[in-house]
């Protein structure tokens, strides 16, 4: 319609429009209203494409600090941390041989922030590392990775894998001598399966080791193709490969119904003052049917659920442990500045060349065989992870503490035993040498098969086997084989970070060091 | 949340009126209070505190064979030098407009980009440029003559060689 | 539940709080901030922020200037330290240099500490200001430096010629009349070594003299002797600008550290090649027994000063030098750092040694001596004996120059001798060429007087003896100084093999037969009741066991 009459009320609406537009763009933008009716909490939750991975509800049982120690959110508040002042370090860093060292002179000393950027970016991997360890330390000890969760266990390890590849590949990009030479180490580790072709005269034929090693540097040494690799693998494909791993942990962790808990676990829990059943006397609670699955859901009709709205109760929980490791991570970045050493020189070795702290357990066991320390061993205890949820079918004790057949006796004893071989192993070997230091002419696959790596992770098995058949439990032999590992894990970096000085040999304290 | 146990209600209802959570408001409000003061420190990043640009002043010394009139562009710089009866003087060419290098020529500067015109002194003949060519301070040391880039001087300012 | 409210309130604050006190300093607290908000330029006070001058043709981007910022700004600063003041006048203008080329030290850096150098894992601190002229060496060479002593002579004759009431040199002089360009009559000379100057000066200035008619110039030209023109050609030609390290190394040059010390190919092999010294990072050296900072500066004066404690096990004798010595020395071994850059950013005193093959020492062959053999052999050719090695040969006694060919002593000084101390000083090796060792061995024998012999038989080899008899000969007078074997206890080794290849039979013959004044070696031809003495006959027997000693 076009009369006159018509354009000025057009006109009008017009005007109206515009000034209704702000208030009308923020009810676009928020639409659930303050989430002061469960209603509204849930919409909350699951109207927001961020914070819909949540559940609407959460079990009481999940939210206590005793049952995760907050480390999950830890190791991926950490990981947040890292991306934030990574991309800003992305800013002013250059990835080129000599360039890139300047560029993080330049970062330190004359980038606004950059100092503390760096600081904040290094520290947050480091807790991330830790983090992340004691997380899968602790979804073992409480069995969490029991059906229905053993997938997410591989996906765990996964995500272990990720992030020690995205440790090790930021390592090399400040391009100092610790970067240049710990990499450089690293590099021929991978190439460490020539010590077994070599001694079977086949490496011209079949040479994984070779082809792995240039495959991580793109040519015969470390040098700019070598860098220009690991930024983009840092920066691009391994960021991008542990949010998928991560999407896919928090999807999963929703669909094998929450954290997992004691089939006890209302009983222990108890009453909680304020918290509302669920269920009123005439449900009104309406579906929308998303699927049928099977296996033990939240299921309708039941009694009072443990379980208080995720908004605010989950969102404050896990908010405070990420303020906490912020403020953590922004304590050791104030007082310790990120090290950089000289520049990168290929003539200059250092001595002794360490790798990151993370990786000098198994240093000290490459020291006595690459490919043992480098790729046997590592890969048997990757291997033993990800074999647990299947070799574990039992139910007792799932969601607990040190549940199970041993409890924390088992734990204990395991530990003292742990640390005894591998003091032991060691002692004998920094004390007596090992093999080629008796015969000169002892073959290389001899001294691969027979080292003190493997020499402990033997102990270790026949440790385990034996707890098996002792408790009748496959959870006990774990629990005593994860413990062992750990406590070796354990041992062997702090030999490797405290006691081994130059060429390798061992010291009681850096400053029995000689030279300078 | 604190209180006793309330008895079963409809998930429609509203709730009563709750006590007013100050803990909780308090806590979200450091919360987002840090993270914007955060937010606001990285923003700062961005800005380079130094630019890695090389030095504006540079030595050089005049060609002898230099004509009145003719320029003299140093190599890998953006300056015309000129020597005549009243003495030396430079004039920057990086054209006013939008910063191409305008071309010497006889009458003056030409720039290719988008047709401004020079005089010989640098000022502005036509095209779109809004200023004339900033002349340059030049001083001697010795044989040789320092231009400083960075310093505009007032046209018509020459220095005896 | 609460607990979890309370978590979240106190990280929260605790983290807003370290992120101001993290903005804080980094806003307020740093030094530069707090320096520069002090300078005033010409009255005003200054924008504070970061500077830098960025030289891409050296890899130079140096931030000192956002501390010591009178070094770029023009006009005058004035501010409560000294810090904000501008360069002394020098050759370069820190402007188109930087710093660090010429001061060394941490360019990148903002804070004092790590600007100066002096942190862990920085190779290059900055050189002690006591020998900032040691900084030229990084990029300068400079040809022709003669002995100490030559330049102190010439310094004199320039001073005795009363050549500083017109010209100001190094700072001095130039006062007479400040009337004519630069404030003074004649040009300021210091630094007239590095383009070269009129070598017909003194005729032009007797001319002008003789021309002149005001009362300055008439009397102002003295006569001067062409050795007087000499130093003084020799004393301009030192003059670049860097007197001190001009100085330190005519010093270096007269202490004979290149008979042991390679310094840009030229110098033996028995020391380590000191052409980078200057450039060794400190923490790549041994400080324990080194007192005071850990500078590398510190560590080149202690080890100056007392070789053996600093080094253990090292063979390089401790000399006694005064302090004002020790740091005149250390300011030229820390010039030692010639950086490499392309050939067309060469000085011109660079391209002349490293490409044209001109020399470092002074072409003189009394130059040639100090600088070379003087640690060893002593200032006078002498001789030295040092505890815990072989003594020194005299080379320049009368009675070795009157039986030595000059052939013998070219052979020697390029070959050396192996297995002893003697370096190798042929020019693949050593670097001296065929006209400076026959310069050296004239210095020799100009300093005694002493002609080169005359071979009085036609071969070199003419003794036919029996050598057995020789041999019991050798044990009884022999063995005791010269070993049992020639190896050499408390005298020359006569068993070495280039030793013997070179001399010949006349210079043994000669030897045994006239000795060597002033030393242990007595001649065994005349009467005496003091030593035993040997006949012809039995001489040559000797000299034939000797000869025997060439085949083992």
């Amino acid at each position: 319609m076009s009369t006159t009459h018509g354009d000025r009320t057009a006109l009008r609406d017009l005007w109206n429009n515009l000034r209704a537009a702000p208030r009308r763009i923020a009810a676009a933008a928020f639409r659930t209203g303050a989430p002061v009716t469960d209603r509204a909490r849930s919409s909350f939750v699951f109207g927001n494409v961020f914070l819909h991975i949540h559940p609407v509800r959460t079990h009481r049982w999940s939210l206590r600090w005793t049952t995760t120690l907050g480390l999950g959110v830890a190791a991926a508040a950490a990981f947040i941390i890292t991306l934030v002042t990574g991309v800003l370090l992305m800013f002013y860093y250059k990835p080129y041989p000599d360039v890139a060292y300047h560029s993080i002179k330049d970062i330190h000393y004359v980038v606004p922030t950059g100092r503390f950027i760096r600081n904040l970016h290094r520290w947050a991997a480091n807790v991330m590392v830790i983090a992340v360890l004691a997380h899968m330390a602790r979804v073992f000890y409480t069995a969490a990775y029991r059906p229905p969760r053993e997938f997410n266990w591989l996906i765990g390890l996964a995500l272990l894998v990720v992030t020690l590849a995205l440790s090790f590949t930021g390592y090399l990009l400040p391009w100092d001598q610790l970067a240049y030479w710990a990499i450089t180490i690293g590099a021929n580790i991978a190439q460490s399966p020539r010590e077994l072709t070599d001694a079977l005269g086949i490496t011209h034929v079949f040479d994984p080791g070779g082809f792995l090693r240039e495959l991580l540097l793109g040519s015969d040494t470390v040098g700019e193709e070598a860098l220009i690799r690991f930024y983009v693998l840092h920066v691009m494909i391994l960021p991008l490969a542990l949010l998928a791993l991560l999407a896919v942990h928090f999807w999963r962790i929703r669909k094998d119904g929450g954290l997992a808990r004691p089939a006890d676990a209302d009983q222990r829990l108890g009453n909680a003052a304020g918290i509302s059943p669920v269920f009123t006397a005439g449900p009104v609670k309406t579906y929308h049917l998303a699927a049928v699955v099977e296996g033990r859901t939240p299921a309708v009709g039941q009694g009072p659920e443990n379980t208080v709205p995720s908004m605010p109760h989950l969102f404050i929980a896990e908010c405070a442990v990420l303020m906490l490791t912020v403020f953590i991570c922004l304590a050791l970045s104030l007082v310790s500045d990120a090290p950089l050493k000289e520049l990168a020189n290929p003539n200059v070795p250092e001595n002794p060349a360490k790798a990151p702290w993370y990786f000098l357990g198994l240093q000290e066991l490459v020291s006595y065989s690459a490919l043992a320390g480098g790729m046997i061993v590592p890969g048997i205890v990757v291997l033993g992870l990800g074999l647990i949820p299947f070799l574990d079918r039992e139910h007792a004790g799932s969601g607990t503490w040190f549940g199970g057949p041993g409890g924390g006796r088992l734990v204990l004893g395991s530990a003292v035993f742990g640390l005894a071989a591998v003091l032991a192993v060691e002692a004998f070997a920094i004390r007596f040498g090992w093999l080629r230091q008796w015969y000169a002419h002892m073959p290389q696959p001899v001294i691969t098969a027979i080292n003190p790596g493997t020499v402990i992770a033997l102990i270790y098995a026949v440790y385990s086997l034996r707890v098996v058949k002792h408790y009748a439990s496959a959870r006990a032999g774990a629990v005593a084989l994860f413990t062992c590992f750990v406590c070796g894990f354990v041992v062997l970096t702090v030999i490797g970070v405290h006691f081994r000085g130059p060429n390798w040999a061992f010291y009681w304290s850096p400053a029995e060091w000689p030279g300078h | 949340m604190s209180g006793q146990s309330q008895p079963a209600r409809s998930r429609l209802a509203p709730e009563p009126v709750p006590r007013r959570d100050l803990l909780g408001m308090a806590a979200w409000s450091a919360f987002f209070g840090s993270l914007l003061f955060a937010s606001i420190g990285m923003l700062r990043l961005p800005k380079a505190a130094v630019v890695a640009s090389r030095s504006k002043k540079f030595r050089i010394s005049l060609p002898r064979s230099l004509s009145a009139g003719e320029a003299y562009v140093p190599p890998g710089r953006n300056v015309a030098v000129f020597q005549d009866a009243g003495g030396v003087y430079a004039i920057s060419l990086v054209c006013t407009h939008l910063g191409c290098i305008v071309k010497p020529g006889p009458q003056g500067f030409e720039c290719p980009c988008h047709g401004s015109h020079f005089g010989p002194d640098g000022s502005v003949l036509g095209g779109p440029a809004p200023r004339g060519l900033p002349w340059r301070a030049v001083s001697m040391d010795g044989n040789d003559l320092i231009i400083d880039d960075d310093a505009t001087v007032p046209p018509g300012t020459k220095v005896k060689a | 539940m609460n607990a979890n409210r309370h978590l979240l309130l106190w990280s929260s604050l605790g983290a807003l709080a370290l992120l101001i006190v993290a903005a804080v300093q980094e806003n307020f607290l740093r030094d530069w901030r707090r320096i520069q908000s002090r300078v005033r330029l010409d009255g005003q006070p200054v924008d504070v922020r970061l500077r830098q001058v960025v030289v891409p043709r050296f890899g130079v981007t140096d931030r000192c200037v956002s501390c010591h910022l009178g070094m770029v700004l023009p006009g005058r600063t004035s501010s409560g330290d000294r810090l904000a003041g501008a360069h002394p006048p020098v050759v370069h203008d820190p402007a188109e240099f930087g710093c660090t080329v010429c001061h060394g030290g941490q360019g990148r850096a903002t804070e004092a500490a790590d600007a100066h150098g002096d942190v862990p894992h920085w190779p290059q601190p900055m050189i002690p200001l006591g020998s900032a002229y040691a900084g030229c060496g990084t990029c300068h060479i400079h040809p022709r430096v003669p002995q100490l002593r030559r330049l102190e002579e010439a310094r004199n004759v320039v001073e005795r010629s009363d050549c500083l009431s017109c010209h100001r040199i190094d700072g001095r002089g130039g006062t007479v009349r400040p009337g004519g360009r630069g404030g003074m009559e004649g040009p300021d000379l210091s630094r007239v070594g590095l383009r070269g100057y009129d070598r017909a000066w003194y005729e032009k200035h007797l001319q002008r003299a003789r021309s002149a008619d005001d009362v300055v110039w008439r009397g102002a030209i003295p006569p001067l002797g062409s050795a007087d023109l000499e130093a003084i050609g020799l004393f301009l030609d030192s003059r670049v600008g860097a007197p001190r390290l001009m100085e330190a190394k005519a010093l270096f040059h007269s202490l004979g550290c290149r008979g042991c010390h390679k310094v840009n190919g030229a110098g033996g092999d028995d020391g380590p090649d000191l052409t980078m010294i200057g450039a060794r990072d400190p923490g790549q050296l041994d400080f324990t027994h080194v007192p005071g900072k850990r500078t590398l500066a510190a560590w080149l004066s202690a080890h100056t000063r007392d070789p053996a404690r600093v080094v253990p096990g090292s063979r390089m004798p401790k000399q006694m030098l005064s302090e004002a010595q020790i740091d005149l020395l250390t300011c030229y071994l820390l010039s030692l750092r010639g950086r490499d850059f392309p050939g067309d950013q060469w000085p011109r005193d660079r391209t002349l040694v490293r490409a044209i093959g001109h020399r470092e020492v002074g072409g003189d062959g009394g130059d040639l001596f100090a600088a070379f053999c003087s640690a060893c052999h002593g200032d006078r050719g002498q001789g030295m004996r040092f505890p815990g090695s072989p003594p020194f040969p005299a080379i320049g006694n009368p009675d070795f120059l009157a039986v030595a060919t000059d052939a013998f002593i070219a052979e020697t000084i390029r070959r050396g001798r192996p297995g002893r101390r003697m370096p190798a000083f042929d020019e693949s090796a050593g670097g001296l060429r065929g006209d400076e060792i026959a310069a050296i061995t004239g210095f020799l024998r100009g300093r005694a007087s002493v002609a080169e012999p005359r071979p009085t038989n036609s071969a070199a080899r003419w003794i036919r003896a029996d050598a057995a008899s020789g041999r019991a000969l050798y044990s009884r007078y022999c063995a005791g100084c010269h070993g049992v074997d020639g190896e050499g206890t408390d005298a020359p080794a006569l068993n070495n093999p280039v030793l013997l290849a070179t001399a010949g039979d006349d210079y043994f013959f000669e030897t045994i037969r006239r000795g060597r004044r002033m030393t242990a070696m007595h001649g065994f031809r005349e009467a005496s009741v003091v030593h035993p003495t040997l006949s012809d006959s039995q001489i040559q027997e000797i000299v034939a066991h000797l000869r025997t000693l060439e085949r083992r």
